[in-house]
């Protein structure tokens, strides 16, 4: 599925990973978390559980964990966030009085609430002074309900954000769907998301996917409200191998600053003098890049060297290549 | 962090990953000074890095000087400056490497 399992990430920095698990309503998140969990995928780990509603009722099935922090009253990607932020710093003061000798919490994962949008969530955790120095988000895992998906996708502004800011999309109960539909949705969700890893799960356990046919049609995405610029559009650049890190550096961040908006995500892969470099935005938020390991992985597309997927809006997909061209090429 | 003055806020801003050793990124922060006054300079706008000040310094004609964090300060700091933000989109920079004449 994916080579960023938790003992593969670079360790150099000890600060905590944070993995955000998101998705829509009733798309199978607890039941997934709870697999992880039961597998051990995510070593010593403390799962911080939001619930938007008052009454919490999915904190009695994720008994495996070092523990749980439950925050119910408030999805925490708006109203809900200042109570975030201090569960959040707990266990950091927590973890920072033990040594780094013991045995010192890994990992938390956030379960958000289905009308999360985990964008908000990452930007929340990246610009607090101290979760900063003490967090690093690792990943955004998005369960996605093959049944209901498409349906959703058409007519849900909040159900795409979510696809938007996914780094690895989990499709659920993908045993009570017809292959047809099943191809349509993975299909769609390419066109929402080019960047994401797709893994498939029945009742959280890991499920082996067919490659997707070649010509898969995807489902039509109608424009919904808040799409008014525009509809949301991948665009795939390639770099020139070698490039300057310095002058990319300083246009994707004058773009981002210039375009946050527009541009819900940016994935890719440099090369740098300092190794591979996975670059990942959520709309203005940038993660810290990760290096990557020398030997690409089998699993071939995703993590191309020298390319970078834009997902946005409201400007013309040439002007990207050409605006870099011009920022890097002057000092050639 | 340093006690007295905060600095740095953060641990490494992701504009500084490219450079691995002390000297890589002594020779980064010099090497990005000199891209962003090329960028800044139609804008009537000038940067500077010296090496031991922490930062950026962005400075403009009349010789106001602000001292930044890092370059998402920077453009943030431009845009107070121009009442508008540096757009990379903006068609000045759409030319193929020319240096642009007009303002």
């Amino acid at each position: 599925m994916t080579d960023r399992t938790p003992g593969a990430a670079p360790q150099s920095d000890t600060r905590m990973r944070l993995t955000v698990l998101g998705g829509y309503l009733g798309s199978g998140k607890t039941t997934w978390l709870r697999h992880q969990l039961h597998v051990g995928a995510f070593g010593r780990v403390h799962v911080v559980v939001n619930e938007a509603a008052e009454t919490p009722v999915d904190d009695a099935l994720l008994g495996r964990a070092e523990g749980i922090t439950l925050l119910a009253g408030g999805c925490c990607c708006c109203v809900g966030r200042p109570a975030l932020i201090a569960a959040l710093r707990d266990l950091c003061d927590a973890r920072s009085r033990l040594s780094a000798a013991d045995d010192r919490l890994d990992r938390i994962v956030l379960e958000t609430s289905g009308l999360a949008d985990p964008g908000a969530i990452v930007a929340a955790i990246q610009t607090d002074p101290v979760l900063i120095n003490h967090i690093v988000v690792d990943e955004t895992v998005v369960t996605v309900d093959a049944i209901h998906a498409l349906a959703q996708l058409a007519g849900e502004p909040l159900g795409r954000r979510q696809i938007e800011a996914a780094d690895r999309l989990v499709l659920t109960k993908v045993d009570a769907v017809d292959p047809v539909t099943l191809d349509t949705l993975r299909a769609t969700l390419k066109v929402l998301n080019p960047g994401a890893v797709v893994a498939a799960s029945v009742r959280g356990e890991g499920l082996a996917l067919p490659p997707l046919p070649p010509g898969t049609a995807p489902a039509p995405l109608p424009p919904v409200a808040e799409d008014a610029r525009g509809p949301i559009t991948p665009t795939r650049l390639h770099i020139d191998p070698g490039i300057d890190w310095s002058a990319f550096t300083l246009w994707l961040s004058a773009l981002l600053y210039a375009r946050g908006d527009d541009l819900v995500r940016v994935k890719g892969v440099v090369r740098t003098p300092a190794g591979r470099l996975l670059i990942q935005t959520v709309r203005r938020v940038v993660q810290s890049p990760e290096i990557l390991p020398e030997v690409p992985p089998e699993q071939g597309d995703m993590r191309e060297d020298d390319t970078i997927v834009f997902i946005g809006r409201g400007y013309r997909p040439e002007d990207l290549g050409r605006s870099l061209r011009h920022f890097t090429g002057r000092t050639s | 962090m340093c006690n007295a003055c905060g600095n740095p806020a953060a641990p490494g801003h992701w504009t500084e990953a490219g450079a691995a050793t002390p000297g890589d990124r002594l020779r980064a922060r010099f090497h990005r000074a000199a891209l962003l006054n090329r960028v800044l300079k139609p804008y009537g706008l000038m940067a500077h890095d010296d090496g031991v000040v922490p930062g950026i310094q962005i400075g403009t004609l009349s010789g106001a000087r602000v001292i930044v964090d890092h370059l998402d300060h920077v453009w943030a700091e431009c845009d107070r400056l121009l009442g508008h933000p540096v757009d990379p989109l903006d068609p000045r920079f759409l030319g193929d490497a020319a240096p642009s004449t007009h303002d």
